[in-house]
């Protein structure tokens, strides 16, 4: 940290700053150690290595690199939204990948949103249509990020747009397909399985693009390759294309902002290694225990039930609903250590809409502590408990059983220290927030890393929150941390920001601290290639003027190199040479202590 | 099965399809079998096929006055072909830059090789061609065990009396570098020992030096070494190197399921990274 502020008083005095070398006896030594007289023994000998070295250092001059101002975003919810707006709208061009069939991602299928209980959809659809609209934003729904090679400010990101079999620029979205299409029985994922979809379909009605796709495992045409084809019959645009395919497409992209978002915990009996699920909890086995996102398509207006509340089984209004939180979270014996952040808040909404659709019903609440921490959360709180009559016990829930049409919940109130048992008609689970599947792929592709629990690594948790280790790449939303919506859309902005500051550099500007290779005596092993973590060397051919192959070599890429030096490590022969740690450097510091 | 090889190098000359074909040929009854360079069809006659055949003749494949002959056989056995596999991992070579003609071998020497005791590759795996019977029916292959039996019984004496066994083999070093010029692998265009600015290695032959390129010779080697033990064949001072290149083929093999040479799909255990990768070495 210190050694950037001498350089730039020698930088200021008119030395070059990389002349410029720190003999590190504060945390290398004197902190470190208790032995006063040992630890002035090593000091003097620090400083006498650090003075061998800055004989030897060179002048450097730092590396301009050229970037290209366009910026990949990797998910299409309310984060890949806002930022890629924001980058948009401050003038540069965006490419969004979103492997639904639109964007919109979790928020689109909330009902309301705490604490103000505004519509979900009638904010984010807005923005959404402002997407597809947008001249600087080139959106690739229903497609995936399949490579990203490359370096910051010049990254090459190969994406695969999955067979969609409908031609986007030939639809109109007029919905005659979906309205003819005669395969009526798929659960629909958007609404989580509480409704139907067809085989040709849009997941809502404000999609972006209002395009459809063709589930290929519903599609009798797709499953047999004959028959039906009505859709095809009824489009008038003639943009149905059976024969559709997968593509690769590449794009450019000078930084990445990574926003996959979330899934809930899977509650069932079904786990990975290390989760034990809540079986007991009857979650798959009895068709009124859901979890909280399938409760949100169940109120909301736009859901499969048209925002009336009735329960998957039957079709009643429940007359009590059990509301579980922390499924999930908070748990170390079978679920995940970490504290999912929303679900207090939500499970206070859903007890509220609950309420204020059945004024008569009856809505418990089982927490463990509640965490309203927020502007105006906790009030929000405090109103389903004291204003809509929403009845809160502290305490877990044991065993949910199936008794002749009603969900008998056991569980304790730890307050009262008494055992409580419930008659319920409807139970519903705050699942624990989990990353979004296939994200481990991703940061492995992007070299950025991510914690035990799959969360997406922050540079600094305070100073650098929505950068990465990976320069030019970015994070934001729930792929980093649990968050809720406001948390989610503050830190796209600020990862837009951060690449709006990368792109009006113009150019980079890197280290010159770097690894470059003796060209003449590269035996041309590429073992370099193969060890490099920032993938920063390449195989190169040396070329006489009439073009005559004189040898290959391995070549750094400026852009690229970190100055790690593994190169130099494993090179057989040496040929590599990191400017500023030299090996004539390291071996006369290693000398000077004989 | 030396006319059937002599009919080969013909056949592959006369074809144009080979420009030389890298053979044994016959010295001093007796004696090793000296490497030949037949680029004539009727000099087929030279070659010859005995217990005799020491020398791993793909080290030969490295050198510019050889490449300069055009394209090459070489015959090999089948511990000699792992260096081959290894130089196209490390793309020194391209599988079309050699035509390797496979010598099914009962091992050399009487009584046998310390690396023949242990073969498991009388059959040569990944030859263009293979000449000879393979044995029927085919002998149980050594395992881990036998192959690294002497190293194994080496590492049971206590550190001191190691070291002291290495101090006193490494004192007869005279620095010739006959270790590097026969191993199939030591292709640098620089050698570390002629890098000297600054001067890692001495090039003298004291204890330490001798030390410093023992032991760098043995790291280049480590997950690379291919096991023809020429090293330890041509040292004139007579000091077992292949104790030290077993000791990093053991590690390679113990830790990472890699031995260098035998699977031409996996990939070089220096450079390849995976997750299950043990990491038990950290401390």
């Amino acid at each position: 940290m210190h050694l950037k502020t001498f350089r730039r008083a020698a930088r200021d005095a008119g030395l070059n700053p990389y002349l410029v070398e720190m003999a590190n006896i504060r945390e290398q030594c004197s902190w470190v150690h208790h032995d006063r007289e040992a630890a002035t023994a090593k000091a003097i000998e620090v400083i006498r290595m650090t003075v061998e070295k800055v004989r030897r250092n060179h002048a450097l001059e730092p590396i301009k690199v050229p970037l290209t101002p366009r910026a990949l975003v990797i998910g299409g919810g309310v984060a890949g939204i806002q930022a890629a707006l924001d980058i948009a709208d401050a003038g540069h061009e965006v490419v969004l990948v979103e492997r639904e069939p639109s964007i919109g991602g979790k928020m689109a299928g909330l009902s309301e949103t705490f604490p103000t209980l505004d519509c979900s959809q009638c904010i984010l659809t807005p923005r959404m249509v402002e997407v597809g609209q947008h001249p600087r934003i080139k959106l690739y729904t229903w497609s995936e990020v399949e490579d990203v090679q490359g370096f910051v400010g010049n990254f090459r990101v190969t994406i695969r747009r999955k067979a969609r079999y409908v031609d986007i620029d030939k639809c109109t979205g007029c919905g005659e397909c979906w309205t003819i299409c005669p395969s009526k029985k798929n659960l629909s994922e958007f609404d989580y399985g509480m409704g139907m979809r067809k085989a040709i379909y849009i997941p809502f009605p404000q999609a972006v693009p209002a395009r459809p796709v063709i589930d290929k495992d519903d599609c009798p045409r797709l499953k047999r390759g004959k028959g039906c084809g009505l859709c095809e019959k009824k489009c008038a645009a003639g943009a149905i294309r059976f024969d559709d395919e997968d593509r690769l497409v590449e794009e450019q992209a000078g930084a990445v902002i990574v926003a996959t978002g979330y899934k809930l915990y899977n509650i069932g009996r079904d786990q990975e290694a290390g989760l034990a699920g809540y079986g007991e909890y009857g979650y798959g086995q009895y068709k009124d225990v859901i979890d909280s996102l399938q409760f949100e398509r169940l109120v909301s207006a736009s859901g499969p039930t048209g925002g009336e509340l009735k329960r998957p089984s039957d079709g009643a209004t429940p007359r009590t609903v059990v509301f579980v939180s922390c499924v999930g979270s908070r748990d170390n014996a079978k679920g995940l250590a970490y504290c999912s952040k929303i679900c207090c808040m939500y499970t206070a909404k859903h007890a509220m809409l609950y309420r204020h659709k059945v004024h008569d019903g009856e809505a418990h609440v089982f927490y463990m502590d509640i965490r309203a921490g927020g502007k105006n959360y906790d009030e929000f709180v405090r109103r389903a408990i004291e204003q809509d009559g929403a009845q809160y016990h502290r305490g877990r829930v044991s065993k949910i059983t199936g008794e002749g049409g009603k969900l008998v919940v056991r569980g304790a109130d730890t307050l009262a220290g008494v055992a409580m048992t419930i008659e319920a008609d409807l139970v519903v689970l705050a699942a624990a927030m989990r990353p979004a599947d296939g994200v481990r792929r991703l940061a492995q592709m992007l070299n950025v890393g991510y914690d035990e629990n799959g969360f997406l690594s922050e540079s600094h948790p305070k100073l650098r929150p929505v950068e990465t280790n990976a320069a030019g790449v970015f994070v934001c939303g729930a792929c980093q941390a649990p968050k809720d919506i406001p948390e989610a859309v503050a830190q796209a902005s600020a990862a837009a920001g951060k690449v709006q500051v990368m792109f009006n550099q113009g150019e980079l500007t890197r280290e010159p601290e770097i690894a470059r290779i003796d060209e003449t005596n590269c035996a041309a092993c590429f073992t370099c290639v193969r060890v490099c973590p920032y993938t920063a060397i390449e195989r190169a051919e040396v070329r006489s003027p009439k073009g005559t192959l004189i040898k290959r070599t391995a070549r750094v890429n400026p852009g690229l190199c970190m100055g790690c030096g593994t190169c130099v490590a494993v090179c057989p022969c040496k040929c590599p040479e990191l400017e500023g740690f030299t090996e004539d450097q390291i071996y006369s510091m290693v000398m000077s202590l004989a | 099965m030396i006319e059937q090889l002599r009919q080969t190098c013909r056949r592959l000359l006369e074809d144009g399809r080979v420009q030389v074909v890298i053979g044994y040929g016959q010295s001093v009854p007796g004696r090793p079998a000296i490497p030949v360079f037949i680029r004539r069809p009727e000099d087929a006659d030279l070659l010859v096929w005995n217990d005799r055949c020491f020398t791993n003749l793909t080290a030969y494949l490295k050198r510019p006055e050889v490449r300069a002959l055009g394209r090459p056989a070489v015959v090999v056995k089948g511990c000699d072909e792992r260096a081959v596999v290894v130089l196209e991992k490390e793309s020194q070579l391209i599988p079309e830059d050699v035509h390797m003609i496979g010598m099914v071998c009962a091992g050399m020497d009487d009584p046998p090789a310390a690396k023949c005791a242990a073969c498991d590759a009388h059959v040569p795996r990944h030859a263009d061609e293979v000449i000879g019977e393979a044995p029927n029916p085919a002998p149980e292959p050594p395992g881990p065990a036998q192959r690294y039996a002497e190293l194994a019984a080496f590492m049971e004496l206590p550190q001191a009396e190691r070291m002291a066994y290495w101090m006193g083999e490494l004192a007869r070093c005279v620095k010739c570098y006959a270790c590097r010029q026969v191993c199939p692998l030591c292709y640098c265009e620089r050698c570390i020992v002629a890098k000297n600015r600054p001067t890692v290695i001495d090039t003298s032959a004291t204890l330490a030096g001798n030390f410093a390129w023992a032991i760098t010779r043995a790291f280049h080697l480590a997950g690379r070494c291919a096991g023809c033990d020429e090293c330890t064949r041509a040292c004139p001072a007579g000091i077992d190197l292949r104790l030290l290149n077993q000791s990093l083929a053991r590690v390679a093999e113990e830790s990472f399921g890699y031995r260098a040479g035998t699977d031409p799909q996996a990939e070089p255990v220096i450079g390849a990274y995976a997750l299950l990768d043990q990491e038990s070495f950290i401390r």
